[in-house]
C-alpha cells in the first residue's frame, strides 16, 4: 500500500507523532512503529499482518496530537475512547485502512516455518509453492466482520472492499466446545485455563480500554479483590475484575487473546459479554452513543419493565 | 449432600431489605440456617464483583435485595443494580456457575413474609442443583 506513505508525510504537517507499522526485519511481519519525522515514515507497511490495535497508545499520548493508522475494527476502540471522554476527537487525525483481514502469525508460522515473511501487501497468503485457505489463518475477529470500514476517520487509504462482507462464522475450534460444555465441565475448563495465567497483565495492557494504568483495581491492596498469589483461583479473579469493566465497552478487537503468551481463550468471555450487552441493552461499543453503564436517563428508565 | 448448610450471602439494602429480613426473623418465620447477611446502604453498592468474590470465596448462593423500583432512598440506586446484575446473572454460566445460585431481587421493609419466602425458594434452589436434579 504505497500510497499510505504519502498520507502519513502530508498527516506530519499537522500532527505530531503518527502511530503506524513497520517491517520488522527479525520477525517478518509488521510491528508497531511511530513515525515523528517525513523521513522516518519511509518505513511504513501495511499488510495482513497489521494485527495490532494501535489505539492502545493513544490514552497516554493525550497530550499530543496524534496521527494514527486504524483498520475497520481499530476504528471503533477510537470512538470508543472519544465516547467515554478518554480522548479528544480534535486530538486525533485517524488514517482510515480499508482491511483485507488480518492473519494469526501464529498459526502462518506454524503453516510456512517460523520467521518467513508470511504473506505479500495485498494479503495473499501463499509463498515458496505452499498455500492456505485464507480463512483457515485469519483472526478469529475477521471472519464475518461487521466493520471492515472505519467508523471514524479523516482520510482514507486503500480501496474500500465492494465484496459483502462474510456472514459470521460459526463456532469451530474452542468455540464449539466451550459451547457445548455443562456449566460444571466450565468451571473446569477456566480453573484449568488459568491455573497456566503468569499474572503477566499483557491482556490488560494490550487492551485499549483498560486505561486506568497505576490505579488497576487488580493489583489494588486494599481492598484486596485479587490476591496477588499467581493459583489458578487468584489470576481467575482478576481476569474477571478486567472483564467487568469492560461491560458495555470492549469493542471485540481480540487483543487481550493475541497478546496473551499461555493462549488463554479470554475472548470466550468477553464474546459472551458484549453478546448479552448487545442484547440487553441494544448497544454495541464503538459507536458514538455513551456506554449503557456509563449513563442512562433515570426519568425514562423502564429498561426493567420492558424486558 | 443431605444436611448439609447451603451458604448464601445476602446483601440487603439498609432501606428495605434489610428491615424486611428483621421483621422475618422477629416474627420467628422459618428461613434457613447457613444465610449470612451483609447490610450495604443501597444495592447500588452491589459491584457484581462483590458477587463474584463471594462466589469465590465459596459461597454457594449469593442473593441481592433492595427497594422496589421507584423507592429507591437514594433515587436511582435500584435502577444502576439491576442493569448490572442482570448482566452478571446472563453472564454466569459461561463463567461456570449455575445460575440457580444467584438471584435479585426487591423486597420493602414490611414485606417480611415475602423475604422468608424468597430465602427459601433460593435455598431450596440451590440445594435442588448441588444434588445435579
Ligand atoms: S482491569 Fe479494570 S481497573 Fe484494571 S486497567 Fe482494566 S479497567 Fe482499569
Ligand atoms: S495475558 Fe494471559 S498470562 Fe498474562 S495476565 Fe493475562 S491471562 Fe494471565
Amino acid at each position: 500500500m504505497e500510497e499510505l506513505i504519502p498520507i502519513i508525510k502530508k498527516a506530519l504537517e499537522q500532527v505530531d507523532v503518527v502511530l503506524g507499522w513497520a517491517q520488522s526485519p527479525a520477525a517478518g511481519v509488521a510491528v508497531p512503529a511511530f513515525f515523528h519525522t517525513p523521513a522516518e515514515a519511509d518505513a511504513a507497511v501495511f499488510d495482513s499482518t497489521c494485527a495490532h490495535n494501535l489505539a492502545v497508545y493513544l490514552p497516554r499520548l493525550a497530550d499530543k496530537k496524534v496521527g494514527i493508522v486504524a483498520k475497520g475494527c481499530d476504528a471503533r476502540s477510537i470512538a470508543q475512547l472519544i465516547a467515554e471522554g478518554a480522548v479528544k476527537r480534535s486530538g486525533v487525525f485517524v488514517i482510515g485502512a480499508s482491511c483485507p483481514g488480518m492473519i494469526d502469525v501464529k498459526k502462518a508460522w506454524r503453516c510456512f516455518g517460523f520467521g518467513k515473511q508470511v504473506c505479500d501487501a495485498a494479503g495473499k497468503v501463499a509463498m515458496e509453492g505452499k498455500t492456505v485457505a485464507r480463512e483457515e489463518i485469519l483472526l478469529w475477529k475477521c471472519r464475518g466482520c461487521r466493520d471492515p470500514e472505519p467508523v471514524i476517520c479523516d482520510v482514507t487509504v486503500g480501496e474500500a472492499s465492494s465484496e459483502a462482507p462474510a456472514p459470521p462464522a460459526e463456532p469451530a475450534g474452542i468455540r464449539k466446545r466451550f459451547a457445548a460444555m455443562t456449566v460444571a465441565e466450565r468451571r473446569q475448563f477456566w480453573q484449568d485455563q488459568f491455573s497456566r495465567c503468569i499474572r503477566c497483565y499483557a491482556c490488560r495492557e494490550a487492551c485499549p480500554l483498560c486505561v486506568c494504568r497505576d490505579v488497576c483495581t487488580i493489583q489494588a491492596h486494599e481492598p484486596g479483590w485479587a490476591g496477588a498469589a499467581v493459583d489458578s483461583p487468584q489470576s481467575w479473579m482478576a481476569q474477571l475484575i478486567r472483564v467487568n469493566h469492560l461491560a458495555g465497552r470492549c469493542t471485540g478487537c481480540e487483543e487481550c487473546e493475541r497478546a496473551c503468551p499461555v493462549g488463554i481463550p479470554l475472548m470466550l468471555l468477553l464474546e459472551e459479554q458484549n453478546d448479552v450487552v448487545e442484547e440487553l441493552f441494544g448497544y454495541r461499543a464503538g459507536g458514538e452513543a455513551k456506554p449503557p453503564f456509563l449513563t442512562f436517563d433515570i426519568k425514562n428508565d423502564t429498561w426493567d419493565e420492558e424486558r | 449432600m443431605p444436611g448439609k448448610d447451603v451458604k448464601i450471602v445476602g446483601f440487603l439494602c439498609n432501606w428495605c431489605a434489610y428491615a424486611g429480613a428483621d421483621m422475618a426473623g422477629m416474627a420467628r418465620m422459618e428461613q434457613p440456617a447457613g444465610m449470612r447477611i451483609i447490610r450495604v446502604p443501597c444495592s447500588g453498592r452491589v459491584d457484581p464483583l462483590l458477587v463474584l468474590k463471594a462466589f469465590q470465596e465459596g459461597a454457594d448462593g449469593v442473593l441481592v435485595s433492595g427497594c422496589h423500583p421507584g423507592d429507591c432512598h437514594y433515587g436511582s440506586g435500584n435502577y444502576l443494580a439491576r442493569r448490572r446484575l442482570e448482566l452478571l446473572g446472563r453472564m454466569l454460566p459461561a463463567l461456570g456457575i449455575e445460575p440457580e445460585r444467584f438471584h435479585y431481587t426487591w423486597v420493602s421493609a414490611s414485606e417480611g413474609a415475602r423475604w422468608a419466602e424468597i430465602v427459601n425458594t433460593f435455598t431450596e434452589a440451590i440445594k435442588d442443583v448441588d444434588e445435579g436434579s
